[in-house]
């Protein structure tokens, strides 16, 4: 396929947290605000006067210091977010709206506040409580708590308008990524996909990490441009894969699996769109506040929620996603020291392929994938079964 | 005349502490003893008849009194963690009471003897109710009895305490075996990496699972509560429970952030979709009055605990030693009373007599003490005596630990709103959860504790696989250091003793004790031995 035109320009803002585009919109005099989990709603974040990075620690591959304070046992995502800001990877930060979603990314974010390493006066970290629910209960929890410590903080120490029209603004323009990377997204629902996996990811990453009205054009050219592409006359991949787990914002790490052979079409996990590219909607009778909570609790098909029909729903959901996006098997991946997603791994592997006689490709992985050859074979050995299942199918 | 006059005196009194060579007495690798230890008359005759004999009689009279001798058989039979655990359960006592005299002895043995009378009455509860005893029938007390997850607070169905029994899963066939046999466990755990879980999470989740995969559960309650409480580990484990389980379930979130006021209304309305559950479940609906009579009866534990807290505190003659505080404390703040003159309150009474005396005569309970320790983080299961060890090797004196300080309060029961108000806070204060998952202010609640306790040393449990407690290493590293405070690591891996075994935690502290404080052991014998088959 003919390369689209941003990718390379995409691929670099990935680099470092404070990539140009977040250098520009601080000059601009926007304020930026760090978070880490898709419990903390980026759209609340980029309320005209500021603007959401979701961080990430590219290419941090020994996080020593950090090591130190959080342990060796512990997620390397954490480690690593940890490492880049003791480095000062993350001293652009004017705040960190914080989750405790789990419980690395939590003591990460309590060390932001404790030990003042990001080098910026007027920082702070505010903790959002999140519920485990999506009950009316929950949802009305989580909008106080989105107000008490998102908003009302905003708008004290930066003076950020958090009024109802000023959040349905900011839904307009979040709607509008949405959108976008939606449209992008889809052409991978082809039977002969016009993108890769690959390249997806980055543009997705790219729509999390850079503000989003300097981001905003770009993602509209390249989605004209996805418009009249072409795909490869004969098909360069043998299989084609949903890739589902934990955190997972190394664009390489989908290179690889791609590479193996097996074509990824959908990306549910913590830094993909399945879940956080759906548009906000306003329902009648409720404010833009309570959308966004109902809206973010009702999506997210995170190992959080404990209610029965919750925990079951989620196995049909990915069964769904397959049928949806033609898959042949689903790649479960985790974090290694990840505790929710090592629980729910076991189970889809389990119950994927007995109830619903999808083939899973089970692996536990680092942050960063030093050990991409012990990977490859599995992955290559998973694109083989399924040839073999279809051949045998065939018969 | 000399040596006859000081044999009289050590058969009198028993052995003073340093010539005591307590390693001398085991049969090294069991653990086992080649005889008993001389206490002296008085304290020896006590052990056999008031903690030996009377417990073992005790042993047989409750399983009558909480069930059935054929029910107990045949869970006997059935259940691998049950058949593994009713015959050392004395040894369990001999571990934690080694070295003890006098008062400190009597208080201590009386509390394991409370811990054992509440696990007869709830594997008896769970047999009597077992379809799996009685042939796949779902009999009357099925109908009667809730399975709740082990960090449920049994509190919340005091109102309906009169019809049903809410009793925890996992709290009888994993947390108590590992105190008393520590190999049962090991089976559940590989039992659970075995369908493909990673080694690496929360080892107590995993048995939680390996029972499951082992079919080593009872069946004996129609309905299954789940909660959140410590930490991810039991999110995540619910998830495969419920795969396994597949009965209606209700889970009881308790918000992170449990210090921000406005989290309140929303865990107190989890409290009260609970409370509805369970009546369209039961059709039984909730009695308020016998909800206030028994957090009144929880409240007056809490009373007498602040008593002994002031007790331990403040005076050197507290009769409980560390491993007892700690097992006794966890086990019944969150198990719950079951009445006013349920184990718990008989207990608290034979204490207050002991620990008056103690007190009133100024009778030093643990005179080896060189040190005042303070027990912080969760202790090793397989291990939780290291703290007897400790006192008769080094001196070091476990005053009290972190698990008996989580619930600090009482509850009111004036109005609904409050009962509403103060139970949700009591939940969220779980063990494992407030100061050692929890929010890093309060992990650091520990100088404040040090100081009330007037302790002058730190254990600081190192739990592997706490994701939590891992998580803050570096931190309390560079606290202990800049508050000059003297602190050693205690690594384990909570029930999993091949991780970290009982000799490297002794050799840890032992090296700590003779390297950084300088000091030599009361009890040299106890420095090097072979435990590694010990129950």
């Amino acid at each position: 396929m003919r390369d689209l035109k941003h990718l390379i320009a995409f691929e670099k803002l990935l680099e470092e947290a404070n990539n140009p585009l977040v250098r520009q919109a601080k000059e601009e005099g926007l304020k930026a605000l760090g978070y880490t989990c898709y419990f903390m709603p980026e759209v609340l974040l980029d309320l005209p006067g500021c603007f959401s990075v979701r961080l990430r620690a590219p290419g941090c591959t020994s996080p020593d210091i950090a090591t130190y304070y959080l342990s060796g046992r512990v997620c390397h995502y954490g480690r690593s977010l940890f490492e880049r800001a003791l480095e000062g990877g993350y001293n652009f930060l004017d705040a960190q709206m914080a989750t405790e979603t789990c419980t690395v990314t939590c003591r990460f974010q309590e060390h932001l506040g404790y030990m003042d390493v990001i080098q910026n006066p007027d920082f702070f970290v505010d903790f959002t409580d999140v519920p485990f629910k999506k009950t009316k209960n929950a949802i009305d929890h989580y909008k106080t708590e989105l107000q008490y410590h998102v908003l009302n903080p905003l708008h004290e120490k930066f003076g950020i308008d958090t009024s109802d029209e000023a959040i349905r603004k900011a839904i307009e323009q979040h709607n509008e990524v949405c959108n976008l990377i939606q449209e992008i997204g889809s052409y991978r629902k082809l039977d002969n996909p016009t993108i890769t996996g690959f390249e997806f990811q980055i543009i997705q990453l790219v729509s999390l990490t850079c503000p989003k009205h300097l981001i905003l054009p770009m993602l509209r050219e390249t989605a004209k441009e996805m418009k009249t592409r072409k795909p490869d006359k004969k098909p360069t991949y043998r299989c084609k894969v949903i890739l589902a787990g934990s955190e997972c914002d190394d664009p390489y790490f989908t290179q690889l699996i791609e590479g193996c052979g097996a074509l990824v079409v959908a990306d549910r996990h913590c830094y993909g769109s399945i879940e956080s590219r759906v548009p906000i909607e306003i329902q009648d009778g409720e404010d833009a506040l309570e959308a966004v909570a109902r809206h973010y609790l009702k999506t997210s098909q995170c190992p959080r929620f404990m209610p029965q029909d919750d925990m079951r729903a989620r196995k049909q959901f990915l069964a769904d996603l397959a049928k949806e996006y033609k898959a042949d098997g689903i790649i479960v991946e985790s974090n290694k020291f990840c505790e929710y997603w090592s629980y729910e791994r076991t189970i889809d592997t389990i119950i994927l392929p007995r109830d619903f006689g999808i083939p899973v490709c089970s692996i536990e992985k680092e942050y960063i994938n030093g050990a991409s050859g012990q990977l490859r074979t599995r992955f290559q050995a998973f694109v083989e079964s399924i040839e073999i299942k279809k051949i045998q199918e065939a018969i | 005349m000399k040596d006859l006059k000081k044999l009289v005196r050590d058969f009198w009194y028993g052995k003073p502490a340093e010539e005591m060579r307590m390693a001398d007495l085991y049969i090294q690798p069991t653990g086992l003893y080649k005889h008993r230890e001389w206490r002296g008359v008085k304290d020896t005759f006590y052990y056999m008849y008031m903690i030996w004999g009377y417990n073992y009689l005790h042993m047989v009279m409750d399983v009558m009194k909480y069930g059935s001798l054929i029910d107990f058989v045949k869970g006997l039979w059935r259940y691998r963690w049950m058949g593994q655990t009713y015959i050392p359960v004395l040894h369990w006592f001999d571990r934690g009471l080694e070295g003890l005299r006098g008062p400190a002895l009597r208080g201590s043995a009386w509390h394991y003897r409370a811990m054992v009378c509440s696990t007869i009455r709830q594997f008896q509860t769970m047999f009597q109710a077992d379809t799996k005893l009685h042939g796949g029938k779902k009999n009357d007390h099925y109908y009667h009895t809730l399975a709740i997850k082990e960090t449920f607070w049994g509190g919340i169905f005091y109102g309906w305490s009169d019809k049903f029994i809410a009793q925890p899963l996992e709290m009888i066939p994993y947390f108590v075996t590992c105190h008393v046999n520590s190999h049962v466990v090991l089976n559940y755990i590989d039992a659970a990496q075995s369908i493909g879980l990673p080694g690496d999470p929360c080892p107590m989740c995993q048995a939680e699972e390996g029972l499951f995969v082992l079919d080593d559960v009872p069946d004996y309650s129609p309905l299954f509560f789940t909660v959140n409480e410590a930490c991810d580990g039991s999110v995540g484990s619910t998830i495969l429970q419920d795969w396994f389980f597949d009965k209606p379930l209700f889970a009881l979130p308790m918000t992170m952030q449990f210090d921000n006021e406005e989290v309140m209304k929303n865990t107190m309305n989890e409290i009260e979709q609970c409370w509805a559950f369970m009546e369209e479940q039961t059709g039984v609906p909730m009695n308020m009055d016998l909800l206030k009579q028994r957090i009144n009866e929880q409240n007056a534990l809490q009373e007498f605990e602040w008593e002994k807290w002031d007790v331990a505190a403040n005076t050197n003659s507290y009769p409980i030693c560390g491993v007892a505080q700690a097992l006794y404390r966890i086990y019944q703040s969150q198990y719950g009373t079951w009445g006013a003159n349920d184990i718990w309150h008989q207990t608290d009474k034979k204490i207050r007599k002991i620990m008056e005396n103690a007190v009133v005569n100024k009778i030093n309970t643990f005179p080896k003490t060189r040190h005042r320790v303070i027990a912080w983080s969760c202790a090793p299961l397989y291990y939780s005596n290291w703290c007897s060890w400790a006192y008769n090797a080094w001196g070091l004196n476990v005053i009290i630990n972190m698990d008996s300080l989580m619930f600090d309060m009482t509850l009111r029961t004036d109005t609904k709103e409050n009962i509403l108000y103060d139970m949700a806070k009591y939940h969220l204060w779980a063990p494992m959860r407030r100061m050692a998952v929890g929010g890093l202010h309060h992990i650091f609640e520990l100088w404040a504790y040090m100081e009330r306790f007037n302790c002058d040393m730190v254990a600081m449990y190192d739990q592997l696989q706490c994701k939590g407690m891992q998580g803050v290493h570096g931190l309390f590293e560079d606290e202990f250091r800049e508050r000059n405070i003297n602190a050693f690591w205690v690594p384990h891996a909570l029930p999993d003793s091949r991780t970290v075994s009982r000799a490297e935690i002794r050799k840890l502290i032992s090296d700590y004790m003779s390297t950084v404080m300088g000091e030599e052991p009361i009890d040299p014998s106890l420095l090097d031995f072979d435990d590694s088959q010990t129950w």
